[in-house]
């Protein structure tokens, strides 16, 4: 680590992960964010960033098969770790993860700008067992905004899904 | 066809919206804002900014950029959502107007630059509420004429029952879930601009006019947007900032603006006060209303109030005087947001209504059925089509609405919650916007379509792609649909619920057009590589220009310059609405007094229902949004900080998953064929205009009190 004067920082931190399957390895500045690493610099542009302080959960990522926002955590904290984007969530030939067909059956989205997160967390939230009942399953999403209202669809989709696992 | 044609794309992440773009060499630019209600700049120090490692250009007012005006929208004859360009001078007309852009090598260093600027004002007093000191009323009878028809004051003097009241809206935003940004890059003397947009052609001839090009070198590229909602109607004030960066650094530049800088720099939903009186005979006729509207503007624009457009077309009230007032004050000016007045006005004006349901004891749904019309009371004319009676008793009859005991807090769940229920009527004016379509046909059977407007969720490009997939019969996979990209086709923009009804009918025109240039049959399925292919081979170009009826041939003009050109809904020999009915229960817990929507049925009047899926789901969208708009959002202001002081989205309280339970929808699906051949009106508005006033009625029939202000919190109803 090495500080220049004043509150001007220069330094950088090597950080191995593994996204989406594939080893990754990075030259990181302490203040990146996972998610601008995700969308500026290994273009995965499927996270999205509606918020950039952990309000909205657009940026939905899992970290070792938990969920967190990716704009509130730093791109250092990937280290050592596996990283599932929705570019990952689908098989190696395309074949829709049940979930996301469920998202299209529903048709659980409009502009689409929330629908990754949205994925993510319904992932999580059925992984979680938090997606049992629909009250239980709704508390569990909404950490994640839809500012179109297709919450319906949402809830259906991933009930739908929770139901089949079960 | 039974999917969103985009769907796939969303749920897979491939759609690429505006900040999606990274192309080599990207710089990124972040923005800091003034932190005084009003005043001027004195001094900017850059200098911290600028020894950010990393950090490239710093532009402030200083900096030389010559930037010209790009005027107001909504004056007819400019681009921007307001007439003020910050960075254009030292004066600041509002708190958190931009200071400075900083542009550096990653996001990081743009975050950490912008943050250490820091600037001396020389203070103003300013004005952020409807009643505050200083601010300046203005008569918008100046500009746009009042609705006026026969005489309301002496009219309502003889009434047997008077419903009289205030009604508060406060500011709302519309936070569409992207933020506002924009990726721009030089080839030579053009500027490419990827920007998530409502109005592809406005950015472009704004952008123009600014930097004192030519249109032509401007080219602004949307295929998608994530989400709308009147917040991406015109140019931006951020946009021509990073055009000048990249100019000089010579580099692409993605600007983001933050949440909070999104609330101070981009339009919202003004505060309004209305005051309604309605009066009505023992029949249960509507004699008169009066309808006075105070609302919100900037210093610098008079965006204009429309409330009586929609107050004075629900009923055939004979007797109407609508009275519309700007309040000018120290914000960015204000704008459309999702049904910018029809949500506050039917929130009113449907409130009263119920309280004449309640003063005279008759049935709130018969009460409305009693005072249906087929003539516009304004205007003399008869309306297209117009199914408002069908809305309401289907609605009552999915709801259950016979069971409803009217005396209010007479119901009540197993859990000791009151039960309210309460009905809505909606209306939002049909309007026709130019379009232009271009289709390309090869020997492949592929189908290029060029087509006016913008996809922002509401489904544009599913209700396309029917309108193909039912003229041609061919599927989705042969058809390569463009929208939003001013290299194909002007673009009008997309808002005020007319985008699909305007733009079928140039799609479906072109199409019979391409019939006949290939020599087919004027209706059913096609085999167009075949048909192509006879004709020598070569791809096959039609085009159709569709305009609103009655506008001249020298719209076209006005849509190639980027400038609004809107028919309706007054036409030359009819009126032309859709309408909404809805039915909300509430249930008020007994012990904090919570107030949840636990059932809401919608019916919708929109003509022809072009995408039936996302159709339903625009009118969801809109029901959420009326609950949000009525129980949850309030953009708060503070008279000694000016600006907005709950400006994120941990703040300003959208609804969430939890919120949200049944939505029942369902369609009366009858084309208006008066107002157009294919007979598609809007959906996404007038699903919204009601639900304010469903909501708030069903929490007098749970509680017994009348709110005559939104949001409607727990405490209204201690």
């Amino acid at each position: 680590m090495k500080q220049r004067t004043g509150t001007v920082f220069e330094t950088s931190v090597q950080v191995r992960a593994r996204v989406n399957g594939k080893d990754v390895e990075l030259t990181v500045d302490p203040r990146e964010s996972l998610v601008d690493v995700l969308r500026e610099r290994l273009g995965l542009t499927g996270t999205k960033k509606g918020c950039d302080h952990g309000q909205c959960g657009a940026c939905t990522v899992h970290l070792d098969g938990r969920r967190v926002v990716s704009c509130l955590t730093p791109a250092v904290q990937a280290e050592g770790t596996e990283i599932t984007t929705i570019e990952g969530v689908a098989g190696p030939d395309g074949e829709l993860h049940p979930l996301q067909q469920a998202f299209i059956d529903h048709d659980a989205m409009q502009c689409g700008y929330c629908t990754s997160g949205q994925i993510m967390a319904g992932l999580a939230a059925i992984a979680e067992g938090h997606a049992d009942t629909d009250d239980r399953a709704r508390e569990y999403l909404s950490g994640n905004l839809c500012r179109c209202g297709a919450y319906c669809g949402i809830l259906a989709a991933v009930r739908q899904v929770a139901e089949g696992d079960a | 066809m039974n999917v969103r044609v985009d769907a796939r794309d969303k749920v897979t992440g491939a759609v690429h919206y505006g900040d999606d773009r990274v192309p080599p060499g990207l710089l990124y630019a972040r923005f800091a804002v003034a932190t005084i209600g009003r005043g001027r700049v004195v001094s900017i120090d850059t200098e911290a900014a600028e020894a950010v490692e990393g950090v490239r250009l710093v532009l402030t007012h200083e900096s030389g950029l010559g930037l010209k005006n790009s005027g107001f929208l909504m004056s007819g004859q400019g681009f921007g959502f307001q007439s003020l360009q910050p960075l254009a001078s030292d004066h600041i007309a509002y708190r958190g107007q931009y200071i400075a852009m900083v542009v550096a090598e990653t996001p990081h260093a743009a975050v950490h630059g912008a943050s250490l600027i820091h600037a001396t004002y020389e203070e103003e007093p300013f004005s952020v509420e409807l009643d505050a000191d200083g601010v300046e009323v203005f008569e918008q009878s100046n500009f746009i004429p009042n609705h006026v028809a026969g005489d309301a004051d002496a009219t309502l003097e003889g009434c047997e029952f008077v419903a009289e009241g205030v009604y508060d809206h406060p500011a709302q935003h519309a936070v569409p879930m992207e933020l506002h940004n924009t990726t721009v890059m030089w080839d030579a003397d053009t500027l490419i601009v990827h920007e998530s947009t409502q109005n592809a052609s406005s950015i472009q001839a704004g952008l123009a006019a600014q930097l004192g090009i030519s249109a032509e070198q401007v080219q602004v590229i949307s295929p998608s947007a994530g989400g709308g909602f009147g917040n991406r109607n015109s140019l931006q004030m951020h946009t021509s900032l990073a055009a000048i960066a990249a100019q000089r650094l010579g580099r692409p530049v993605k600007a983001l603006v933050t949440r909070p800088q999104a609330f101070h720099n981009g339009s919202f939903r003004p505060a309004t006060r209305q005051h309604i009186k309605i009066g009505m005979n023992a029949e249960g006729i509507f004699q008169a209303a009066v309808h006075e509207i105070d609302q919100q503007t900037s210093r610098h624009d008079l965006f204009p109030a429309l409330f009586t457009e929609v107050s004075a077309r629900l009923y055939g009230i004979k007797n109407f005087r609508g009275h519309q007032r700007l309040i000018r004050m120290d914000t960015q000016t204000p704008g459309f947001m999702r049904a910018p007045f029809e949500h506050a006005a039917t929130f009113a004006f449907e409130s009263a209504v119920d309280e004449l349901a309640v003063l005279s004891g008759r049935d709130p749904v018969e009460l409305r059925l009693l005072n249906d019309t087929m003539v516009d009371p304004i205007s003399g004319l008869p309306f297209s089509d117009r199914h408002v009676a069908e809305c309401l008793r289907t609605g009552a009859e999915r709801f259950g609405w016979s069971a409803r005991n009217p005396q209010p807090g007479s119901m009540t769940a197993e859990d000791g919650s009151a039960i309210g229920w309460g009905v809505a009527l909606g209306n939002y004016p049909a309007h026709v916007v130019p379009v232009i379509v271009r289709v390309h046909a090869d020997a492949r059977g592929g189908l290029r379509v060029e087509a006016g407007g913008h996809e922002m969720g509401q489904g544009l490009r599913s209700a396309l792609m029917a309108t193909i997939a039912d003229n041609l019969g061919i599927p989705a996979s042969d058809v390569t649909l463009i929208v939003g990209d001013t290299r194909a086709v002007p673009q009008h923009v997309t808002a005020g619920s007319w985008g699909t009804a305007s733009a079928i009918t140039p799609v479906h025109n072109a199409l019979q057009q391409l019939r006949e240039r290939l020599g087919l049959p004027e209706t059913g399925p096609v085999d167009l590589a075949a048909a192509v292919t006879a004709a020598g081979g070569a791809t096959v170009t039609v085009e159709s220009a569709n305009r609103g009826p009655g506008q001249p041939e020298a719209i076209f003009d006005r849509l190639r310059s980027g400038l609004v050109a809107i028919s309706g809904p007054q036409y030359a020999d009819h009126v032309s609405f859709s309408h909404s009915a809805h039915f909300v229960e509430v249930r008020i817990e007994p012990s904090i007094h919570r107030i949840r929507v636990h059932r809401v049925v919608s019916v919708i009047d929109c003509g022809r229902v072009v995408s039936p899926v996302t159709a339903e789901s625009q009118v969801r969208g809109a029901v959420v949004w009326g609950l949000g708009g009525s129980l949850r959002e309030a953009s708060e202001v503070d008279p000694r900080y000016g600006g907005f002081l709950n400006s994120d989205m941990a703040e300003y309280a959208i609804p969430v998953n939890l919120d949200i339970r049944d939505i029942d929808v369902s369609f009366v699906n009858k084309p208006d064929t008066k107002f157009s051949p294919l007979g598609a009106k809007g959906i996404g508005e007038v699903a919204m205009c009601g639900v304010g006033a469903a909501i708030a009625n069903a929490v007098h029939h749970a509680t017994g009190r009348r709110i005559r202000k939104l949001p409607i919190h727990l405490e209204d109803v201690l």
